[in-house]
């Protein structure tokens, strides 16, 4: 027991390591803006054709400076139908102790804007919110009660708003939290709703659990 | 370790399917990956790899790749792109030793003297801390050593053909430069560069000073992203002493909580927050 988890007020941080994956490095992105070296000619029609040669399957692409990615619509609130859950939500990102971070208001919720966002073509869109203020359960106590379709809306920014039908509700144990499962950025789209559950532990004044309740577009 | 309060068979299909996507779709495990730059002006080239053509008509300013390679050592050879085989070579042959899981860029450039030359650089492709973004500046030009700046200040400085340099940066869109050391009048740029979260994005200076083709090329390599370590949704405790609305199911809490539950305490509590705080 160390004095430095005492003092922590939020949901300690588990293990800030999470499992390791293994990186799918490759050389990718498509330059959008025009080359500007020449292009190349078309290939020769009496190029050898010799059974060990890999060209065709090698992608080229001019490495000029790619243009500035246009901004995914943000999600900007977040209701839940037969809750009193109505959150505004603001991007956030990661706090030094390598947390995701959380605002400080207990109407708001945060969304991971490192990651997917809701809509997006794959992965998870990550929005989490406190599940209790100083002296008091924020709206986000009732996530663990929804049960499997339960309407969830996301609203966006110069984007229409989104529903999604709850999945799942799931308790993850801090203790062997699992970061990349639950900050997927490959594989089907899903939203995550997270917050705080399980047991209060007085020792690391924190939950035992966090509370992530998964859920698809209609 | 995860326990269900209830899984709908759709989600645990999502979750099955998520898994079976999670690997990358690539090469055999343990294959090295060699991406090649081309990076020397007004020269078309073949590629040879092994004594085999394996780039064809590659025009300057192409980055072509990665190739998938067992880990092993190849030879290496450009040769002009109308050449029968890679015997009259105008760079190299080199060889490269590339170790299984590797990333690599062969690059193909001026020296600083603007002499064409090969360059074999080994990418970093370790996990990036969540939240931060991977910048690394590699100087293929013939041209002096120099500094790059982000808008007004020097990011990297003193950089010479045919170094490094790596930076861990947040995540942004910076206006990006490169000038002789010392001095902050662009020899290239200024440019929008985008340094994205998770990505490592390589920068290459290449061309020639005296002949005025300085320009910049551009690798990225994406899912080098972590996950936070952390999701901190609690301040003090007081939701687990007090369950959720008039519908609450208490399944995992337990017979306390279901007692403070019909006591009622926590619920009039509560509606007195919100009121308050709103």
């Amino acid at each position: 027991m160390t004095a430095a988890a005492l003092l922590l007020t939020a949901c300690a941080p588990a293990i800030p390591s999470a499992p390791v994956q293994p990186p799918t490095a490759a050389a990718t992105g498509e330059g959008t803006s025009p080359p500007a070296a020449p292009s190349p000619p078309p290939a020769t029609p009496d190029a050898p054709q010799g059974p060990a040669r890999r060209e065709g399957s090698i992608p080229q692409r001019p490495a000029t400076l790619p243009a500035v990615a246009a901004a995914v619509p943000v999600p900007a609130s977040l209701t839940v139908a037969g809750t009193s859950i109505d959150m505004t939500v603001v991007p956030v990102g990661v706090s030094p102790d390598k947390a995701m971070e959380i605002p400080e208001a207990f109407d708001q919720a945060g969304w991971y804007r490192f990651g997917p966002a809701p809509g997006a073509a794959a992965g998870t869109a990550v929005i989490a919110g406190h599940v209790d203020t100083t002296s008091e359960r924020a709206p986000f106590s009732q996530l663990k009660t929804l049960g499997a379709g339960a309407s969830v809306q996301v609203g966006r920014l110069g984007a229409p708003a989104l529903n999604y039908r709850v999945v799942s509700v799931e308790l993850m144990a801090k203790d062997s939290f699992d970061g990349d499962s639950l900050f997927r950025r490959s594989g089907p789209h899903e939203l995550k709703v997270v917050t705080c559950g399980g047991r209060w532990l007085q020792e690391r004044m924190d939950y035992s659990d966090n509370v992530i309740v998964t859920a698809v577009l209609e | 370790m995860r326990r269900s309060i209830f899984t709908a068979g759709a989600g645990a299909a999502a979750i099955a399917a998520a898994l079976a996507l999670a690997g990358p779709a690539q090469a055999a495990e343990g294959d090295a990956q060699l991406a090649v730059l081309h990076g020397v002006p007004g020269l078309t080239v073949d590629v040879w790899v092994n004594g085999d053509r394996t780039l064809d008509d590659f025009a300057p300013g192409t980055l072509a790749g990665p190739l998938s390679l067992p880990a092993g050592a190849y030879e290496l050879a450009i040769t002009a792109s109308d050449a029968a085989d890679a015997s009259a070579p105008v760079i190299g042959p080199v060889t490269v030793t590339l170790a299984a899981s590797g990333n690599y860029t062969a690059v193909a450039n001026l020296d600083a003297a603007g002499k064409p030359t090969a360059n074999f650089f080994t990418n970093d492709v370790s996990q990036i801390a969540a939240g931060k973004g991977k910048l690394t500046v590699r100087h293929a030009a013939a041209a002096p050593a120099v500094d790059v700046l982000a808008g007004d200040a020097a990011v990297v400085s003193n950089l010479a053909n045919p170094a490094e340099q790596t930076l861990s940066l947040d995540p942004a869109t910076i206006s990006a430069a490169v000038a002789a050391t010392g001095t902050t009048a662009p020899v290239i740029g200024p440019a929008d560069l985008t340094v994205a979260e998770g990505t490592h994005t390589i920068v290459y200076a290449w061309g020639s000073l005296a002949d005025n083709n300085l320009q910049l090329a551009v690798q990225t390599i994406e899912g080098l992203h972590s996950s936070p370590g952390s999701v901190p949704g609690a301040r003090d405790g007081s939701s687990g002493t007090s369950p959720a609305g008039p519908a609450v199911v208490t399944v995992g809490f337990g017979a306390a909580a279901l007692a403070l539950l019909l006591g009622g305490l926590g619920v009039a509590r509560t509606v007195a927050a919100r009121r308050a705080g709103r």
